[in-house]
């Protein structure tokens, strides 16, 4: 009872409520040159940095699912982009299980980047023409940028949020 | 939660699930509408909350950094406001002229119709969606497809309904096109000579009344160089073609009735404006591409051409040509259009309860 009450799909919930409110109401409302920084994205790359690609991804997907069912897009659309994005960040753990905040951040930077470059992908597959313009060139690199510069503050919030526990070393027994 | 599964078998049941929510949601499923509105009703609460939370800091920051501008802006608002009352006025008149002459042509226009008033509540959180949120649904009698307005013209239409919200896709999303039409007077081609064809009876008075007693009669031939805003002209000839037609304008009474001659040559080309994404010109394309190209001018008026297959009714201005690039190898021009309205800064807006054609809904 206690592992399903502390278990991540509870605190993803409240904790992806929250984001998104202040995605809807900060970052949405507040343009940088016209690009709406992605502070949900943000959150689920700080998530795949800090727990791995396959917390990445399932942290991406339920998120996602949440800005989906908030706003206009197929349901599902946004999951599969930020789940990719997620799982892209949390490959970090590929190099090392307890990565700097630099490596994380440089994780962060590029599985925002994926993550937000499949949205417009995501909607010209499923037949939503239009997006996948020449703007991205600029769309992409600021939120891959805020997600980067965001990592190092939401990546404990992104591990709590996840269930992960930081690694502790101990010296060995002889 | 994850420790049962390999990585793969995770990203593939992820992706898995995502593919068939996207093929049921497109589809049109009314249990994720359900789920939809629920969701809606759950963050609107914390939406509060965290608006309450950041406004204070947000209007400080904003008082720091933009203190000068909104000083500048506000004394040059007040400046524009004097020059609108002066306007008003004159704008009044014309509105009553136009309904007068489109009863006079027996043709209807978007007043006929209903409106709701809404407010904004939010705006598209993503960079790939040009949606805004309001706070009017099914329980105000909005439905999907209706166009909404704003005091300077068409925004968009409502794409998802639910209890006491909608989600408007605005013009200039990729996703939106309607049917259009470009209302222009050819500038400098007023000067010509012509003569009354038919008679109109006015203020009561038989025509025999007015001819005798006027300055300047409808049989006269005039030469006029006046050309009135395209809200003022009727429209002429629904072929799209260059037309001429004589109005006569009205009568105070048959001590002093005068009558004044005005040539009305309306230029009406209809096509499909498209957008092309937040703040871009929307694209206009015509359905007759050659005559468009020497008859449609930079500064025409575009409104909605209605029709049985329109998102819109006729008449709901949606903005200005901006820019005109003839193709080279074509007949064909690219027609840029600049929207009426100020689609970043939406605040008061208006649903007109038109229900469309179901299967322009569904385009």
């Amino acid at each position: 009872m206690r592992n399903i009450i502390l278990g991540p799909l509870l605190r993803l919930v409240p904790v992806g409520l929250i984001a998104l409110s202040i995605q809807r109401v900060l970052f949405a409302a507040h343009p940088v040159h016209d690009v709406k920084l992605q502070f949900v994205l943000a959150l689920v790359v700080a998530a795949g940095a800090g727990g791995g690609s396959d917390r990445g991804a399932v942290a991406g997907f339920v998120l996602g699912l949440m800005y989906d069912m908030s706003g206009n897009t197929p349901l599902g659309l946004m999951a599969l982009a930020y789940g990719v994005g997620g799982m892209t960040a949390g490959y970090v753990h590929t190099f090392t299980p307890d990565p700097q905040w630099w490596l994380a951040s440089l994780f962060a930077f590029v599985g925002a980047a994926v993550g937000e470059a499949a949205v417009p992908i995501a909607e010209v597959i499923t037949g939503e023409q239009g997006w996948l313009t020449s703007d991205v060139k600029w769309t992409i690199p600021i939120v891959a940028l805020f997600a980067a510069i965001m990592c190092p503050l939401l990546m404990p919030v992104g591990r709590w949020m996840m269930g992960v526990k930081r690694k502790k070393w101990k010296a060995m027994l002889e | 939660m994850l420790s049962g599964l390999s990585r793969r078998r995770v990203l593939l049941l992820v992706v898995l699930t995502c593919v068939l929510l996207i093929t049921l949601d497109k589809r049109g499923n009314p249990i994720i509408d359900q789920i939809r509105s629920v969701f809606a009703r759950v963050v609107q609460p914390i939406d509060t909350a965290t608006e309450a939370i950041t406004l204070p800091l947000e209007r400080a920051w904003n008082g720091i950094s933009h203190y000068d501008d909104v000083q500048q802006q506000n004394e040059a608002l007040w400046d524009q406001i004097q020059h609108m009352k002066g306007n008003d006025v004159e704008a009044k008149s014309a509105i009553l002229e136009y309904r007068e002459l489109l009863k006079l042509n027996q043709l209807t226009s978007k007043f006929q119709y209903k409106t709701v008033p809404a407010t904004v509540v939010g705006a598209s959180p993503s960079n790939f969606q040009n949606t805004v949120e309001i706070n009017v649904g099914t329980r105000q009698g909005v439905d999907i497809g209706m166009p909404v307005t704003d005091g300077a013209g068409l925004i968009g239409r409502i794409t998802k309904v639910f209890a006491d919200r909608s989600i408007v896709l605005l013009i200039t999303d990729p996703e939106y096109a309607v049917e259009a039409q470009v209302l222009s007077t050819p500038g400098s081609a007023a000067t010509s000579t012509t003569t009354a064809t038919e008679d109109t009876t006015l203020s009561g008075l038989p025509v025999s009344d007015l001819t005798s007693s006027t300055t300047s009669t409808s049989s006269t031939t005039t030469t006029t160089t006046q050309v009135l805003p395209p809200e003022l002209t009727p429209i002429t000839d629904p072929t799209q073609s260059t037309s001429t037609s004589t109005v006569t304008g009205s009568t105070t009474g048959p001590s002093a009735a005068t009558t004044s001659s005005t040539l009305l040559e309306v230029v009406r080309e209809t096509g499909s404006l498209e957008g092309q994404g937040a703040a871009k010109p929307m694209v206009l394309r015509f359905v007759d591409t050659t005559s468009s190209v020497t008859s449609v001018k930079i500064g025409a008026i575009v409104d909605t051409a209605g029709g049985n297959n329109s998102l819109a009714p006729q008449g709901i201005p949606i903005g200005t040509i901006s820019r005109i690039e003839r193709q080279t190898g074509s007949s064909s021009a690219l027609v840029e259009v600049t929207p009426n309205a100020s689609l970043q800064r939406l605040n008061f807006v208006a649903v007109v309860l038109y229900s469309p054609n179901q299967d322009a809904v569904g385009k």
